[in-house]
C-alpha cells in the first residue's frame, strides 16, 4: 500500500515538473547544446593525451571513449534528477518554505529528492547511450545478458553513490544556505570521472577510490563493459554504494534534527 | 575629480564586500579548492609521461599548471550568477536608482573575494611545493609584475563577457544556461586543462584569434617562465577589452531601457 | 464533549546565537573565533486549548509567537517542558498527526509557481492519501466557500495576491485537518483580502469545528476572529483569557496628532485639560479615550483653527507592555 502511494506521488511529481519545465523550451535546447559541446571538448582533450601515445594508463583511446559515454549518461542523470532538486532545496531554505515539506505526511528525503525533474537531462542520457553503442561497435564487444546484467548492477551502484554525494551537499544547505561553492568542488572532482582511473598516480588512485569514489562511478562500469573487471571490484562497489546511501540518510535525519532545534 | 569619486566609491564597496566575504570563511576555502582541476590534469600528464611528446620538461609543465591554478583563482568570474539571483529577488530595481552602475558592485565583490582567497591559494601552493620540491622557483620581480597585470586583464575580459551575458537577463530568464554553454570553450580552450602548445595544428591556427588562450594560457606561461609571445599576448588582451567594453555599455543601455521588474 | 486538544506545560526554548563586534577589527576576530550566547526566547509557558476554539496569539515582532506555533506543529523541538497536540508529541511528526494539522504562513507559499493551482491541489491530495474523486468534491466545496472558480486553472504566477492567498488556503485545507495553524496570515494583504480571510476562517470553524490557532501583530485579526487571546511578550504569556475582558482592561485610547498653525495654539491646547503625550513647536499629541473622541474633536475644531489632524492607535508594543506590567493603559 505504501509503495503504491509513493509511486502515485512520484508520477504526480513527474507530471508537474515536466509541465513547469516545458514552459521554457529554449532552455532545453541550450542545455543539450552544452552537453554536446562538453562531450566534444572532453574527447578533444582525450585526443590530445593520446596524440603520440597508443595507451594511457593502460587504456586505448577507443576504450577510454567508453568512460566518456558512461560519464555522459551519469551526468545526464545528475542534471535530470539531482541538480534541479538541489536548486529546489536551496530555494526552500532561503524562502522559509522547508516547513511545508516537513509537515507533509510523506518521507521528507523522498520529497526533496524527487520533486523536480529537468527534461533536458534526458537528452544527455540518450547522448551517452548513443556514444556507448558506438563504442560497443568499435571495440567489438560481444554482448550477452550476463554482461548486461552486471553492467546494470554497477551502473545502479554508481547512480546511488552519485545520488548520495549530491544529496549530501543538498543537506548542507540547512547550515550554509549558499552551497554553490560546495557544488563546484563536487563538480570539479567529478570531472575526473571522464578519465581512466589508472591514468592517475598511485596516491591519487587511492584518493579517487576511497574518499571521492570517482573510480567506482565511471571506471568500474566501463571495465565491466570491456569484460576487464574482476568480481571483487563489483562486490566492493555494491558495498560502497550501500554505505553511501545509508550515510546520506543518516546525515539528512541529523540535519533535520538540527533544523528543528536551531531554526526560528 | 570624477575618477577620485569613483575610486572612493569602489573602495567603500570593496571594504563592505570584504567584511561580507569574511563571514563565509568555509565557503571561500571551498571555492579555492574547487579550482584544483589543473593539478589533477598535471597528474595525468606527468604520470603517463605525456609531456615528452610536446617537448616540455616535467618541471616546466608542473610550474605551468601551478600558475594556471593561480591565474584561474584570480580571474574566475561569476557575474551572471549574481546578477540573475539579484534580478529574481527584485534587487536590481533599487540598484538602478542609485547613481552607480550595479556592475561596479559586482566588480567590487569579485575583487574582495580574490583578496580573501589569496591566503588559501598560498596554502595550496605550499602543499604543491611540498609534493613537488623540484619545481620550486621564484619568478623575478619584473615577470611577476607583468603576470599580475595580464591576470588582471584576463579577469577583465571574462568579467566583460559575463556582464554582457548577464544583461541578457533583461530579455530572457535563463541567461545562466547561456553562460554554462560559453563556459565549455573557456574550459577547454583557455589552457586550464592542457597548455595550448599541446593542441593539434589545425586548432592552433585559429585559436590565437579568439580570446580564450589569453585567459589562462598566456598569463600562466608568462609567470611560469615558459616560452610565450609577450607582445602578442598583451596586445590581444587589450584589443579584446577595447572590443568588449563598448559592446557591454551598449547592451546595458538597451537592457535598462527594456527593464521590467520580475517576480513580485 | 469539550476536551483539551492542545496541552502545553512549562514550555521553554533557547537558541544559540553568534555575535559579532562591529567594524573591521571585529570582523577579523569573528573570522577566527565565534562567540555564541544562549538566548531564551520562550520562558516557561503553559496553556490548554479546547477543540473548536479559535485562539489568537498576540504580540509584537520577535515576541515568540511564531516559535510557539512552530513548536505546536512539530517544526521546532522544545528545550524544556511538554507539548501534546491531539494526543501526539508534535516533534515526532507521526503520519496521522500530520494528516490532522495544517500550517499556513503569510507571504510564504507552497503552490507550484508555474502551474495552475489545481495541479498543486491534486498533488497534495495524493500526498494526503485522498483519492481523485473525493479530492474533486472537496475542491468544489472549498472553492465555493472561498469564492474562487476560474482562477484555479490559471498559472499561479499570473494570479493576484488575493487570488493566490485563496488558492493557498484551498491547498492547505484539502485534507480537512481539524487543527489549523496560521502564522501572520494577513501579512501583505489589502483590506478586502484581510476581511475575506477572516470571514472564511469564521465560516470554516463554524462548519467543521476545527481548532484554529493564529498569530498576528494586527489587533484587527484578533478582535474579529478570536474569543480567546494569548498575549505573548518577550517569550512569556502576559495575558491568557477572553478577549473582551482584555479590551475592557486596556480601556482603549487613541492618540490624536494635531498640527497647529501657530505656537500659541500648541500652548493653549497643552493647558486645555487633555492628556498630552508630547509636543513640539507646532505639533501636539494628545491621548483621548475612544468614547470621548467625538466630543474632544468637537472641542478642538470649534476652538482652534488647526492645520491638520491625525488619529492613530497607540503602538501595540505600548499596550502589551502595559498589560505585562499589569498597569492599566490609563489616560
Amino acid at each position: 500500500m505504501n509503495l503504491k502511494k509513493y509511486i502515485n506521488i512520484y508520477t504526480k511529481f513527474l507530471h508537474t515538473s515536466l509541465a513547469s519545465e516545458l514552459e521554457y523550451k529554449t532552455n532545453i535546447l541550450i542545455d543539450l547544446a552544452t552537453a554536446i559541446l562538453s562531450l566534444i571538448g572532453s574527447i578533444f582533450l582525450l585526443s590530445i593525451f593520446f596524440q603520440n601515445n597508443a595507451r594511457v594508463g593502460g587504456w586505448e583511446f577507443e576504450q577510454a571513449l567508453i568512460i566518456q559515454g558512461i560519464y555522459t549518461i551519469l551526468n545526464g542523470i545528475t542534471n535530470t534528477w539531482f541538480n534541479p532538486n538541489l536548486t529546489e532545496i536551496v530555494k526552500h531554505i532561503r524562502e522559509g518554505t522547508l516547513d511545508f515539506v516537513l509537515l507533509k505526511p510523506i518521507d521528507s528525503q523522498f520529497f526533496i529528492s524527487s520533486k523536480k525533474i529537468n527534461p533536458s537531462g534526458f537528452l544527455e542520457i540518450i547522448l551517452g547511450f548513443g556514444l556507448l553503442i558506438y563504442c560497443i561497435k568499435i571495440n567489438q564487444i560481444y554482448l550477452n545478458f550476463y554482461y548486461l546484467f552486471l553492467c546494470l548492477i554497477t551502473l545502479i551502484c554508481s547512480i546511488c553513490i552519485l545520488y548520495s554525494l549530491w544529496f549530501f551537499i543538498s543537506t548542507t544547505t540547512i547550515w550554509f544556505v549558499k552551497t554553490w561553492n560546495a557544488i563546484e568542488v563536487l563538480r570539479s572532482f567529478l570531472y575526473i570521472g571522464r578519465f581512466p582511473l589508472n591514468s592517475f598516480s598511485f596516491s591519487l588512485r587511492i584518493f579517487f577510490s576511497v574518499f571521492i569514489p570517482i573510480a567506482f562511478i565511471t571506471t568500474i562500469p566501463s571495465e565491466v563493459f570491456l569484460g576487464l573487471t574482476q568480481f571483487w571490484k563489483i562486490f566492493l562497489e555494491v558495498a560502497i554504494s550501500g554505505i553511501f546511501i545509508f550515510s546520506s540518510r543518516k546525515f539528512w535525519l541529523f540535519a533535520l534534527r538540527f533544523y528543528s532545534s536551531a531554526s526560528s | 575629480m570624477i575618477s577620485n569619486l569613483i575610486n572612493r566609491k569602489i573602495f567603500a564597496l570593496i571594504k563592505v564586500q570584504y567584511s561580507n566575504m569574511m563571514e563565509y570563511r568555509v565557503e571561500i576555502a571551498l571555492w579555492a579548492i574547487s579550482g584544483i582541476i589543473p593539478f589533477f590534469m598535471l597528474n595525468i600528464w606527468t604520470n603517463n609521461n605525456l609531456n615528452e611528446s610536446i617537448n616540455i620538461s616535467e618541471i616546466m609543465l608542473s610550474r605551468y599548471f601551478l600558475c594556471a591554478f593561480f591565474v584561474r583563482q584570480f580571474s574566475v568570474v561569476w557575474v551572471v550568477f549574481s546578477f540573475e539571483e539579484d534580478s529574481l529577488m527584485g534587487k536590481i530595481s533599487p540598484y538602478l536608482i542609485q547613481p552607480l552602475n550595479p556592475f561596479f558592485r559586482y566588480f567590487a565583490q569579485h575583487i574582495a573575494e580574490q583578496i580573501t582567497r589569496f591566503p588559501f591559494a598560498l596554502i595550496i601552493a605550499f602543499f604543491f611545493f611540498l609534493f613537488n620540491p623540484e619545481s620550486i622557483w621564484i619568478p623575478n620581480l619584473g615577470i611577476l609584475f607583468l603576470s599580475i597585470i595580464s591576470t588582471f586583464l584576463s579577469f577583465l575580459i571574462q568579467f566583460l563577457i559575463q556582464s554582457i551575458v548577464a544583461c541578457l537577463c533583461f530579455w530572457t530568464e535563463k541567461a545562466s544556461s547561456i553562460e554554462r554553454l560559453l563556459f565549455i570553450p573557456t574550459l577547454f580552450l583557455s589552457g586550464l586543462l592542457a597548455p595550448v602548445i599541446s593542441f593539434p595544428e589545425y586548432v592552433k591556427s585559429w585559436i590565437y584569434l579568439t580570446p580564450f588562450p589569453y585567459l589562462i594560457d598566456f598569463p600562466a606561461n608568462l609567470l611560469s617562465g615558459n616560452e610565450t609571445n609577450i607582445v602578442r599576448g598583451f596586445s590581444m588582451q587589450i584589443l579584446w577589452i577595447i572590443l568588449l567594453f563598448p559592446l557591454f555599455k551598449k547592451i546595458w543601455f538597451r537592457g535598462t531601457k527594456k527593464y521590467t521588474a520580475m517576480g513580485s | 464533549m469539550l476536551n483539551n486538544i492542545i496541552d502545553v506545560q512549562n514550555l521553554s526554548k533557547s537558541f544559540d546565537i553568534s555575535s559579532k563586534e562591529p567594524g573591521l577589527k571585529g570582523t577579523i576576530k569573528h573570522f577566527f573565533k565565534r562567540k555564541t550566547t544562549s538566548v531564551k526566547v520562550i520562558k516557561n509557558i503553559s496553556f490548554k486549548i479546547r477543540e473548536g476554539e479559535i485562539v489568537g496569539f498576540l504580540g509584537a515582532n520577535g515576541a515568540g509567537k511564531t516559535t510557539i506555533l512552530k513548536m505546536l506543529c512539530g517544526l521546532i523541538y522544545p528545550s524544556e517542558g511538554s507539548i501534546s497536540v491531539s494526543g501526539y508529541f508534535p516533534y515526532r511528526r507521526k503520519e496521522n498527526f500530520l494528516k490532522n494539522i495544517t500550517l499556513i504562513m503569510g507571504q510564504k507559499q507552497q503552490l507550484i509557481w508555474d502551474l495552475p493551482p489545481i495541479e498543486s491541489f491534486y498533488l497534495n491530495a495524493s500526498i494526503y492519501d485522498i483519492d481523485k474523486f473525493e479530492a474533486k468534491k472537496r475542491i468544489k466545496k472549498l472553492s465555493d466557500m472561498l469564492e474562487i472558480d476560474n482562477e484555479l486553472f490559471i498559472p499561479v504566477r499570473k494570479l493576484s495576491l488575493g487570488q493566490r492567498m485563496k488558492s493557498e488556503l484551498l491547498a492547505a485545507l484539502i485534507h480537512e485537518p481539524n487543527i489549523l495553524f496560521l502564522d501572520e496570515p494577513t501579512l501583505g494583504l489589502d483590506i478586502n483580502a484581510q476581511r475575506n480571510l477572516r470571514k472564511f476562517l469564521q465560516k470554516y470553524n463554524e462548519e467543521t469545528n476545527a481548532t484554529i490557532c493564529l498569530t498576528s501583530h494586527y489587533m484587527k485579526d484578533i478582535t474579529s476572529l478570536c474569543k480567546r487571546v494569548i498575549c505573548v511578550h518577550n517569550g512569556s504569556i502576559s495575558y491568557d483569557g477572553k478577549l473582551d475582558k482584555l479590551l475592557k482592561k486596556l480601556s482603549p485610547v487613541k492618540e490624536i496628532l494635531i498640527v497647529c498653525r501657530s505656537e500659541e495654539d500648541v500652548i493653549k491646547l497643552n493647558t486645555s485639560g487633555f492628556t498630552v503625550k508630547n509636543k513640539t513647536k507646532n505639533e501636539i499629541t494628545i491621548k483621548v479615550e475612544n468614547k470621548s473622541i467625538t466630543s474632544s474633536l468637537k472641542t478642538i475644531l470649534n476652538n482652534f483653527d488647526i492645520e491638520d489632524l491625525y488619529i492613530n492607535e497607540p503602538p501595540i508594543d505600548e499596550i502589551i507592555g502595559k498589560v505585562l506590567n499589569k498597569k492599566e493603559y490609563d489616560i
